[in-house]
């Protein structure tokens, strides 16, 4: 812990309006004067630094997200740059050309940002809502575990097997999400399953 | 031939992981040196030229001083594994204060000072503090060693300081920078004492780390980024930076020192990107930003840095 602020604070104090610093004793105030006139139109600029894990693969190395503007000030945060996080022990600040190329991943145009559909005969993607996707989703798993579950495989012994369905999970999620994950598509009987939780 | 026939690939250089060093021991002579130079480099043009080409020659005269013979004792082997062990500083400040080395180089200090150039105020605290009778020196050796500077008397607290910084840092490098520990955050692994700022470096095997610099005896220590130096804190930590009023944002060049400001404890610590910025010195450039340290003074956080050149601030 460094001590220092409080001695600073009371030589502030002490100091009673008294202009006590470096250059004003050694009489540099002259000089001390001409930069108070040169930043008197300037203004401070909140920066924002973030750690974060590379969303694309399961090695999830860690990141520093670089913005301008701070949330926390009730400024709008844009992304300026992203690099590897050389505290991080997974990475010590390396990334993979991919890893690299992270900011114009998250300023993509195409980046997908919400639910998308493409209807039967359509040649394009419309958005919807996340309860349309997701109830239509659930739909269409119904139907095709209804349709396609095995409870017994070919010695008539019960087994648990949904194989016309797969699922591919994200990679960069935590412990917890990856097992979650896994005991939905296992109790569902999802054969054809791969996830975070393999690695 | 060209001589790029005789390039071998080696793939030693990549794929392989280095852990930055976790302290960097000064080399004083190189380390004032350098300092000067940035000084002399930093003066050209700027507000503050006649302050920073003054410390250029202060540090000067702290080069050759720590170039002269002898070279200080090191610290006793016993002092420095106890303070291993019990993850304390191994340099002990209060030692040093009451050492005889100290006041020799102090003497000498002051002496090489003569021919410097500075205003009548700077001019006159020398004088003064080389006719000061021992106690009076006794006692302010002792506010240096405890970084707590009277502002009745800061010009001649500057001067000592600049002497104690050349026998701190030969003292720092007769050390091994692989058996120093951690001590706490924000605390300097050789002296104890608070950073002067941070440094984010570049170069090879630590590229984007940062580096607590110890305005006191040199040594530069590796603390976590995005990390307050003040308190430890990793929460509500931002960056602030000047920049003109009218600026737009659009072709605004980055910021290469910024204040690393708390949320947790109102405090901020200068950090400059030697990664974007490789002639940043930790001192040279705390000094020559003084213009952000005007701007913070209007903000709700405090300077924790420790730069005996910019103290009031």
């Amino acid at each position: 812990m460094n001590m220092e602020l409080s001695r600073r604070g009371f030589l502030k104090a002490t100091g009673a309006g008294v202009a006590a610093t470096s250059l004003g004793a050694m009489g540099f105030g002259a000089a001390e004067a001409a930069v108070a006139a040169h930043v008197r139109p300037m203004k401070l600029a909140n920066t924002t630094e973030t750690r974060n894990t590379c969303p694309y693969c399961s090695v999830a190395c860690g990141i520093i997200i670089y913005s301008k503007g701070d949330v926390r000030k009730g400024e709008q945060a844009d992304v300026v740059h992203i690099e590897g996080d050389a505290d991080h022990p997974t990475n010590l600040g390396t990334l993979c050309p991919k890893g690299a190329a992270l900011k114009d991943f998250v300023q993509a145009p195409t980046r997908l940002k919400h639910p998308m559909i493409r209807k039967p005969g359509s040649d394009k993607f419309e958005q919807v809502s996340w309860d349309v996707a997701l109830d239509r989703i659930a739909r269409l798993m119904k139907d095709d575990r209804d349709a396609n579950f095995l409870a017994a495989n070919a010695d008539g012994l019960a087994v648990n097997r949904w194989t016309t369905t797969g699922m591919l999970a994200a990679s960069a999620t935590t412990n917890e999400t990856a097992w979650t994950t896994f005991k939905v598509a296992k109790a569902l009987g999802i054969v054809g399953f791969d996830n975070q939780a393999r690695v | 031939m060209s001589s790029s026939s005789g390039l071998q690939p080696d793939p030693s250089m990549i794929g392989r992981l280095v852990k930055p060093a976790f302290a960097l021991l000064p080399d004083p002579p190189s380390l004032f040196r350098q300092r000067a130079e940035r000084f002399a480099m930093l003066a050209e043009g700027h507000d503050l030229a006649p302050y920073l080409s003054f410390l250029g020659a202060l540090a000067a005269v702290q080069a050759d001083l720590a170039a002269r013979p002898p070279a200080p004792t090191p610290l006793p082997a016993e002092q420095v594994e106890r303070a291993r062990a019990n993850a304390m500083p191994p340099l002990d400040r209060a030692a040093l204060g009451a050492s005889a080395g100290l006041r020799g180089t102090i003497a000498q200090f002051l002496e090489a000072l003569e021919p410097v150039d500075m205003p009548a105020q700077a001019a006159e605290a020398l004088r003064s503090l080389r006719q000061a009778p021992p106690s009076v020196l006794d006692e302010m050796i002792g506010n240096v060693m405890g970084d707590a500077i009277p502002f009745e008397t800061l010009a001649q607290h500057l001067f000592l300081s600049a002497a104690a910084q050349v026998q701190a840092a030969r003292l720092a490098a007769t050390l091994e920078a692989d058996r120093l520990v951690p001590l706490d955050t924000g605390l300097c692994p050789v002296c104890g004492g608070p950073p002067a700022s941070s440094i984010v470096v570049g170069h090879q095997g630590a590229e984007g780390a940062r580096y607590a610099a110890c305005a006191f005896c040199g040594t530069r220590w590796n603390e976590v980024r995005i990390k307050c130096l003040a308190c430890g804190s990793t929460k509500g930590v931002g960056y602030k930076s000047a920049e003109a009023a009218d600026d737009q944002g659009g072709t605004a060049v980055e910021a290469t020192v910024k204040a690393e400001c708390c949320d947790s404890c109102r405090s901020w610590v200068k950090i400059l990107y030697a990664d974007r910025n490789p002639s940043l010195e930790p001192v040279a450039d705390d000094v020559a930003s003084l213009g952000l340290d005007l701007l913070m003074q209007d903000t709700e956080y405090r300077r924790a840095g420790f730069d005996p050149f910019l103290i009031g601030y």
